[in-house]
């Protein structure tokens, strides 16, 4: 079937080549009678909201470059912070700032979707596609949505403007490893009423051969004597996924200032998890999958007035979580080794007002709930008395946070905002966090800013932290640092003409009581408050846009970070070594570019990405088995876009797109977490169909 | 077009710069342990493979480090468990990579495998030449396996456990008998027919027994962790026993406070001394009545992990992990608790094996 729908879309290409390719094509609506607009001028004024604010926002063409791509493939080539990923389809977590991942607040149309289990959200389970609108606030910049964000927080956004009437796009990619990616999106619009559907679907067995320097194969002789070894091709074992995800949005608008809307995204996994480099199992043998169904609802109120504004949410996220590790002990005899079980359901509402007596005031209120409940099963033990019973826990956590905040322009050039913000996690308050921002425009014609902001922040350990059995410690103290960052930026030019622009960021961060798990004499491992993190640097962005002669236009945008994060706590052994060090697997140097050649419709994309090299021990050894050398991708695309404005069977443009991208071009042998294998250099093919 | 020329240009040339990540293979290098001496295994972090291991000649007072990797240009696996010396090869026991390496004492170099029937292997323990037990985690059958096949032959089913709760541990011999503790979510040790393959007898001994030992009178000694706060399977202060290995009759019964986490029973060469590790090294002779109230060697803010005395001098080595996440450090201390070197070995260190 998919190969018939790739055969009728390229025919289709074929049959109907006088199309008009190369024009832009226009939404319904917008297709009158061509007329010549004359010359206006827009002046910009700088959001109140965004006084002294470090963000990073991704446009639509990073989120859009690739269907098969989650949002940890966008932010990894794309954005400074540091993504920490396992492979594709596998955990891939995000870090700001030398922090942790845990560190990182994300949050889902207003609605904070980390894991309350965990602590941490997995980014290889958000497809770019479901996302519209994605920024990240950087350090301080956080307490001005939420709380617990030491490292920053990434908020991902659906919005509610679609093109007038109905339109559909379909895209369809196959790539190597047999992988096949799916994606749909329907969307209807009014002066009222705005619906938008969207379904995609992955698979893949995901089981690309690599070089395994990690093992050895034995050559015998008839005497069971080694007389060889080498290290074998292998195939990744244990990797396959099935990821469905499917997102429905509705809006109504009243035209009088107010807005209704739902959004129910729904996403069901099922992944293996992959075998050790230095695993011998044999896979045959072995079940490692995990199985996850996440819903995630939210309902909106905005109300909108000129000088104020209101909002209400309530959401509801419901989880399922199945993790099985099982043996065949005899053939076609399976046994449980761990089935683990976890149900997470969270009740959310947000209240929140803006009020703005004059252009250069504004103040906002919010309030927000989360109601976890969280029941997780680890283990089916047998008792002593032959009975059995589940090791886990049954937990209730009610997570409150709110803030206060007033932002003020004395005059056009300067603004200062004060945000202050109290959190409470089931009984426990965190002291008032207090927020300042400042920004100042220095040259007007450069938009040259200077900014600075300075916080205090609390992380609450999450529930594992707490509860986990065995090992929960419920004596953790709150992670808690401060915070201050300041920086330049400018932008010049205009949009589709020569531009330039970019902003250089210092921050530095002091978070004490960092929680780690550690073993135990026991056999199992236990968090633990433990270090005193010094976390600093700089973040450098960039960007420029150049039309070339003849149709051509070049755009690059480019990141680099600087993150040293050094424990500066107490010795835990007077042999310990790890104090004044780098923390394991945060990369000191991270930079990105991103390139796009066009020419007409044409366009080649090349991504590029860096980590310096990554330490596994605490004392920054290098060692045989312990640390992790530089890393190195690039990944390269060329797509065409043809147009057809008189597609029969519909009074709409078709847009027909083919994109072939090369990922890992040079084909690197490489791992970025120890003994996880990573494909060689591999290729997808696209095809997306636009009404 | 000249400028888009030389953009496409730079581009190339950034391209290629952006592309060469470094990667090599080590050389196999010769070693020369014929003198014998102590192997540490270094545990490594749990998914991480950067288990070790480390070999340390008393004599000169010399640690070599990732000897594995060193002699055989590979990684040893991830969570080295346990290390068994017997019939001049070297026994490493890999716990979540599946595998036993045989190893060559003398070179490190390996000599086999055994890579096939295993779960979440622990400890191995030799019946004969051609025979030996190997314990498990989350497997209720303890693998019998062919030394010099280096193939498991079949297996010991253990009663009143399943694959979700198996766990077996250390083993000791006793004439023709293995004495096995079960451990995580257990609370017994059971008696196996070496001639039958068979558990033949069991004796609760309170929960989660995670070592054993057996001294010169004949005495087994086994030490109890307790469970942990919240465990349903129970809570309850940590126990060092004495039994009878005729029997499996509990002797006399030592108890520690809920609190204490005692650990890593072992003997000293003449087998009338037994050690542990409870934040301190502890130390009694077997003959002792009551535990000591004074440790053999305190704490400095260290956190003990693996614990071993010289069969040769009974010079006590103790391995502090330290945060578990860099290289671990040996103290060597005389018999008397004076400290006489220390030197840093893998991360985790956790089990020792002697070669004399």
């Amino acid at each position: 079937m998919r190969h018939l729908l790739l055969a009728a879309l390229i025919g289709s290409a074929i049959l109907f080549p006088s199309g008009s390719s190369g024009s832009e094509a226009a939404p319904k609506g917008q297709q009158a009678k061509p007329h010549t607009l004359p010359t206006v001028t827009v002046t910009g004024r700088r959001p109140l909201k965004d006084i002294g604010v470090v963000k990073t926002e991704l446009d639509s063409a990073a989120l859009r470059d690739n269907v098969a791509q989650s949002m940890a493939d966008v932010l990894t080539f794309n954005s400074g912070v540091f993504v920490k990923s396992y492979g594709r389809a596998t955990l891939s977590t995000v870090s700001f700032r030398g922090t942790s991942p845990s560190h990182t607040q994300v949050s889902w149309n207003g609605m904070r979707i980390s894991n309350p289990m965990l602590g941490m959200t997995d980014f290889s389970t958000i497809p770019s596609f479901f996302v519209d609108r994605a920024s990240l606030l950087h350090g301080t910049s956080s307490v001005n949505e939420t709380g617990g964000g030491l490292g920053g927080l990434v908020l991902l956004q659906t919005i509610p403007d679609v093109a007038e009437g109905f339109h559909a796009q379909y895209i369809q990619g196959i790539g190597s490893f047999r992988t096949f990616d799916e994606y749909l999106r329907v969307t209807y619009g009014n002066d009222h009423w705005t619906s938008s559907t969207r379904v995609a679907y992955s698979s893949s067995p995901n089981d690309f051969t690599y070089t395994n320097h990690d093992k050895k194969l034995n050559i015998y002789d008839d005497n069971h004597q080694i007389i060889g070894q080498y290290h074998p091709k292998e195939k990744n074992r244990s990797g396959s996924f099935k990821d469905f995800n499917a997102l429905q949005e509705v809006y109504y608008n009243t035209l009088k200032g107010d807005r209704l809307g739902l959004s129910a995204w729904v996403t069901h996994s099922n992944r293996e998890l992959p075998l050790l480099t230095t695993s011998y199992g044999d896979d045959r043998e072995f079940e490692n999958r995990q199985r996850e169904t996440t819903l995630r609802t939210v309902v909106s109120w905005d109300h909108n007035r000129t000088a104020w504004k209101t909002g209400l949410k309530a959401g509801y996220i419901h989880t399922n979580m199945a993790y099985d590790y099982n043996r065949e002990t005899t053939p076609g005899t399976w046994a449980a080794m761990t089935r683990s079980r976890s149900k997470i359901n969270t009740y959310y509402g947000l209240a929140e007002g803006e009020y703005s007596p004059t252009r250069r005031l504004l103040f906002t209120a919010s309030l927000s709930a989360h109601q976890h409940m969280v029941r997780s099963e680890d283990k089916n033990v047998i008792l002593t008395d032959g009975d059995r019973a589940i090791v886990g826990y049954d937990r209730k956590r009610l997570e409150l946070s709110g803030s206060l905040t007033a932002r003020w322009q004395p005059i056009d050039r300067l603004g200062v905002s004060m945000v202050v913000r109290e959190d409470c996690y089931g009984q426990r308050w965190a002291p008032v966090i207090p927020a300042l921002f400042v920004d100042g425009i220095l040259w007007p014609k450069l938009n040259l800013r200077v900014n600075a902001s300075v916080s205090r922040n609390y992380r609450f350990p999450s529930l594992n932290d707490l509860y986990f059995l065995p090992g929960g410690n419920p004596d953790l103290r709150p992670e808690h640092g401060i915070s201050y960052d300041c920086g330049l930026s400018a932008q010049w030019g205009r949009a589709g003409g020569v531009e330039a622009g970019g902003s250089a960021t210092w921050f530095d961060s002091t978070i004490d009581d960092w929680i780690i798990w550690l073993p135990t004499t026991k056999g199992f491992y236990s968090p633990r408050n433990v270090k005193r993190v010094h976390a600093y640097g700089v973040e450098l962005k960039a960007n420029a846009g150049v039309p070339l002669a003849c149709d051509w236009h070049l755009r690059l945008d480019g990141t680099y970070s600087w993150t040293p994060s050094v424990n500066r706590g107490e010795k835990m052994s007077p042999a310990d070594q790890s104090v004044g060090r780098q923390l394991p697997y945060v990369p000191r140097h991270s930079a990105t570019v991103a390139g796009r050649l066009s020419w007409k419709r044409w366009a080649l994309v090349y991504h590029w990405c860096y980590y310096s090299e990554r330490f596994t021990m605490s004392s920054n050894d290098y060692t045989l088995t312990g640390h992790l050398p530089t890393y190195l991708m690039s990944n390269l695309s060329l797509e065409k876009s043809l147009t057809f404005s008189r597609f029969p069977a519909t009074t709409h443009p078709l847009t027909l797109q083919f994109k072939l991208t090369v990922n890992n071009l040079f084909n690197e042998d490489y791992v970025t977490v120890l003994s996880r294998p990573m494909p060689g250099r591999n290729f997808e093919f696209f095809v997306a169909l636009s009404l | 077009m000249k400028i888009i020329t030389r953009i496409i240009a730079a581009a190339l040339v950034g391209l290629t710069l952006g592309g060469c990540m470094h990667r090599d293979d080590t050389d196999e290098e010769a070693f020369d342990a014929s003198q014998g001496g102590l192997f540490i295994c270094n545990e490594g972090n749990f998914q991480y493979s950067n288990g070790t291991l480390s070999y340390y000649n008393p004599g000169e007072a010399a640690v070599e480090n990732e000897v594995f990797y060193r002699a055989n240009g590979f990684r040893l696996g991830d969570v080295v468990q346990s290390m068994t010396a017997y019939g001049g090869r070297g026994w490493i026991v890999v716990n979540n990579s599946q595998v036993v390496f045989a190893i060559d004492l003398t070179n490190f170099r390996e000599i086999g495998r055994i890579d096939r029937g295993l779960t979440s292997p622990r400890y191995i323990h030799f019946v004969s030449d051609e025979k030996a037990y190997i314990t498990q985690l989350w497997d209720n059958r303890i693998a019998i396996a062919n030394p010099k096949t280096m193939e498991v032959t079949g297996y010991i089913q253990v009663p009143g456990m399943t694959m979700e709760s198996g766990s077996t541990e250390q083993m000791v011999s006793w004439g023709k008998y293995v004495i096995c503790t079960c451990w995580s979510y257990q609370n017994r040790i059971i008696k196996i027919d070496t001639s039958a393959d068979r558990v033949v007898a069991e004796a609760e001994v309170g929960i989660q027994p995670n070592s054993i030992v057996l001294d010169a009178r004949g005495k087994l000694w086994v030490l109890t962790d307790g469970g942990y706060q919240g465990s349903p399977y129970g809570y309850e202060g940590a126990r060092l026993m004495r039994i009878d290995p005729a029997t499996l009759k509990i002797e006399r019964t030592f108890r520690f406070a809920i609190k204490d986490s005692p650990a890593e029973l072992t003997l000293n060469g003449a087998g009338d001394r037994i050690y542990w590790l409870n934040d301190d090294v502890w130390s009694m002779s077997v003959d002792a009545q009551s535990l000591p109230v004074r440790p053999t060697i305190k704490s400095q803010g260290t956190k003990y992990y693996g614990l071993t005395v010289s069969p040769i001098n009974g010079d006590i080595y103790v391995a502090d992990a330290i945060d578990y996440q860099q290289k671990g450090i040996i103290y060597r201390y005389e018999a008397d608790g004076t400290l006489i070197g220390r030197f840093y070995v893998g991360v985790t260190p956790g089990a020792f094996c002697w070669n004399y």
